[in-house]
């Protein structure tokens, strides 16, 4: 097994607006190492959603590849793609996206209802995914009765409920105070030393500061991939170092 | 959790929604199915009527040999071996299999004869199944009535030994009028009822009881022909001819397809309005679940794009919508159908003025579910694909 699990080659982005074509992504060329957390930080415009994106299969690169697992993503045949989504990758969304028809167990229960579990192994796989959030306790109830924080926590339990690999964040804590982003980031960071490779989007230094490494973009190019995250203020440290990325 | 209940608490969760495609599917098929069963049972009722009013069987005395021409002179066949036909001989009708859809039997004895000196044409009847079978005959003028008193077509039935009923053309040949008394080959008779004009060849008649015409004429028991009202929903006419003929021999029976067609006819125009009516209901519940699915999938974007993200494929959103219209469509068949046979059961007889009830078809139930669902599919598939189809990142605004 590569210890390389995300590896971007040379990813382009376009876009058309009427007769202009924007660049969203300029030649993008990053390995992300198995196990390694890394943040995305840049301006709003400078091209870290649509990397994230690119990376989670939701959106064709107008050139170049990306492997993930040593699998080409968008030369997958048909729905492969999707199939891909659900066993290798997590997402953590912006604004949370919970489902609000369902409860918190279910929303954690969907990535697996497609995966082709029996009925008691999908229930033990939720559970244990709530529980490793501290949500046990509220799961039967509906997103609009759960906090900012408690949402998120089921957002994350979401993502990693069929065990991906991958986790991709996307401004997780952009609409949550900073103490219960604090909670959330060090959640992440706890995800982070169990194994997950996780790579997050955010505007936060201080969010980015929880993630082993920090890549800066700008104007759809990475300017900066060598940044080490600060020690954190609140006396917990952050992974600093070489924690086996891959650069 | 699985597809099914997803679809189940969308449709939950947008309840109004859920009940406003219901509501269309159901006036599509309670109207589909209130229009069926209503024209079924105007078919049966229509047919009984058009087989009542008149004959759609005739018999006369059968004639053997051929047509024979000698000098320039036509010899019909029936001049030369023609059998006798004799009023106990319908009593072998009684024998056929399909007796039961035999509804009246109106032997008559036809013969020229003088009334008051002019020739004329009497026709013997039994009034009371002769008037029932063609109740387009109506009085103008019947003696024996009170001041003030109408015109009673009863009254006809009651034709008396001695009574004559004089078609319109003929009374005023003769300058009838109801009461007169007239003579008719030397013997007495008095025109108990005068008919209202027919436009037809029966106004130039003269009806008097078979029997007394058969004494006239000093043929007893002998009859020239028969009409026969048949009703033609429980078999086909010719077969019902083919039976008498069978048991006749000296009779011709004669199928008059006239009375089938026109029947045929009417009914098809009826069968037909209803389908068209029953497809414009249909194609309007179905723009009704079109628009709404498509608001749905509007709505539902960003949902779109988190199952998406989180793995469904696009047969499963496909499936999820495909679920929720299944289901409405189900239901919007199952309500369809127990209301389109209350609205035929209850109104449908008074609306079209059938006398026949439209009767509960509990077969019909599992057709009314069928056509609904399909609807509801055909009319959820653009929606559904345009779900499938929505770019993952763009519902969940990447881009």
């Amino acid at each position: 097994m590569s210890n390389v699990l995300i590896k971007m080659d040379n990813i382009k982005k376009y876009y058309r607006s009427g007769s202009d074509t924007v660049s969203a992504l300029q030649e993008i060329t990053l390995q992300i190492g198995r196990g390694e957390s890394a943040a995305v930080m840049g301006a709003s415009g400078s091209g870290k959603s649509t990397l994230l994106s690119i990376v989670g299969g939701l959106n064709r690169p107008s050139g170049g590849k990306i492997l993930i697992d040593d699998l080409d993503l968008y030369a997958l045949p048909g729905e492969r793609l999707a199939d891909f989504r659900r066993e290798y990758i997590g997402f953590v969304f912006q604004q949370f996206q919970l489902i609000p028809y369902l409860t918190a167990l279910e929303n954690v229960l969907l990535p697996l209802t497609t995966a082709g579990y029996s009925r008691p192994e999908k229930y033990e796989r939720a559970l244990n995914a709530l529980e490793r959030v501290s949500m046990t306790g509220r799961k039967n109830h509906l997103p609009n009765q759960l906090s900012g924080g408690e949402q998120e926590r089921v957002a994350i339990a979401r993502a990693i409920v069929n065990e991906p690999p991958l986790v991709l964040a996307d401004e997780p804590t952009g609409s949550l105070d900073s103490r219960t982003a604090g909670e959330i980031m060090e959640l992440f960071q706890d995800l982070g030393e169990s194994g997950l490779t996780i790579l997050m989007v955010t505007h936060n230094p201080e969010n980015a500061a929880y993630m082993q490494r920090l890549i800066t973009m700008q104007d759809g190019l990475v300017t900066d991939d060598s940044k080490k995250p600060e020690p954190l203020a609140s006396g917990r440290i952050a992974l600093a170092g070489n924690a086996g990325g891959v650069r | 959790m699985n597809l099914y209940s997803i679809a189940l608490r969308n449709i939950w969760r947008k309840k109004t929604r859920a009940l406003l495609i219901t509501s269309g599917l159901i006036v599509g098929i309670a109207t589909a199915v209130a229009l069926f069963l209503t024209v079924e049972s105007m078919r049966l009722a229509l047919g009984d009527q058009i087989d009542e009013f008149g004959s759609n069987i005739v018999i006369v005395p059968r004639a053997e040999g051929m047509d024979i021409s000698y000098g320039g002179a036509h010899v019909s066949r029936a001049s030369i071996d023609l059998k006798q036909l004799e009023l106990s001989d319908l009593e072998a009708i009684k024998e056929i299999p399909d007796f039961n859809s035999i509804n009246i039997i109106s032997p008559k004895m036809v013969a020229a004869v003088n009334v008051n000196g002019k020739e004329a044409l009497l026709v013997g009847i039994e009034p009371n199944r002769e008037f029932i079978m063609k109740p387009w005959y109506t009085l103008a003028a019947q003696s024996g009535l009170n001041g003030g008193e109408g015109i009673r077509g009863l009254a006809m039935a009651d034709l008396k030994p001695e009574g004559i009923i004089a078609g319109a053309e003929a009374a005023a040949a003769l300058e009838l009028q109801a009461g007169s008394q007239i003579t008719i080959n030397g013997q007495n008779f008095v025109v108990q009822g005068i008919l209202n004009p027919l436009g037809s060849a029966e106004d130039g008649l003269f009806f008097a009881n078979l029997a007394a015409v058969q004494t006239l004429l000093g043929r007893p028991g002998e009859i020239s022909m028969v009409e026969i009202s048949a009703y033609c929903n429980a078999c086909p006419v010719e077969e019902l001819a083919a039976q008498i003929s069978a048991v006749l021999p000296n009779g011709e029976v004669t199928a008059l397809r006239q009375a089938a067609l026109i029947r045929e006819e009417t009914i098809d125009k009826f069968s037909a309005f209803s389908i068209l009516l029953s497809a414009v209901a249909l194609t309007i519940a179905a723009l009704l679940v079109f628009t709404t699915m498509m608001a749905a999938v509007h709505e539902r974007t960003r949902e779109i794009g988190i199952f998406r993200a989180l793995g469904f494929r696009k047969s499963h959103i496909i499936r999820i919508f495909f679920i929720e219209a299944g289901l409405v469509g189900l239901l919007g068949g199952g309500a369809g159908y127990l209301a389109g046979n209350l609205v035929a059961s209850l109104a449908g007889t008074y609306l079209t003025g059938s006398a026949v009830p439209a009767t509960w078809q509990p077969e019909l139930f599992y057709q009314a579910l069928l056509l609904s669902t399909t609807v509801a599919l055909i009319a959820s598939a653009f929606p559904a694909g345009r779900a499938a189809g929505l770019n993952p990142a763009e519902a969940l605004r990447f881009i």
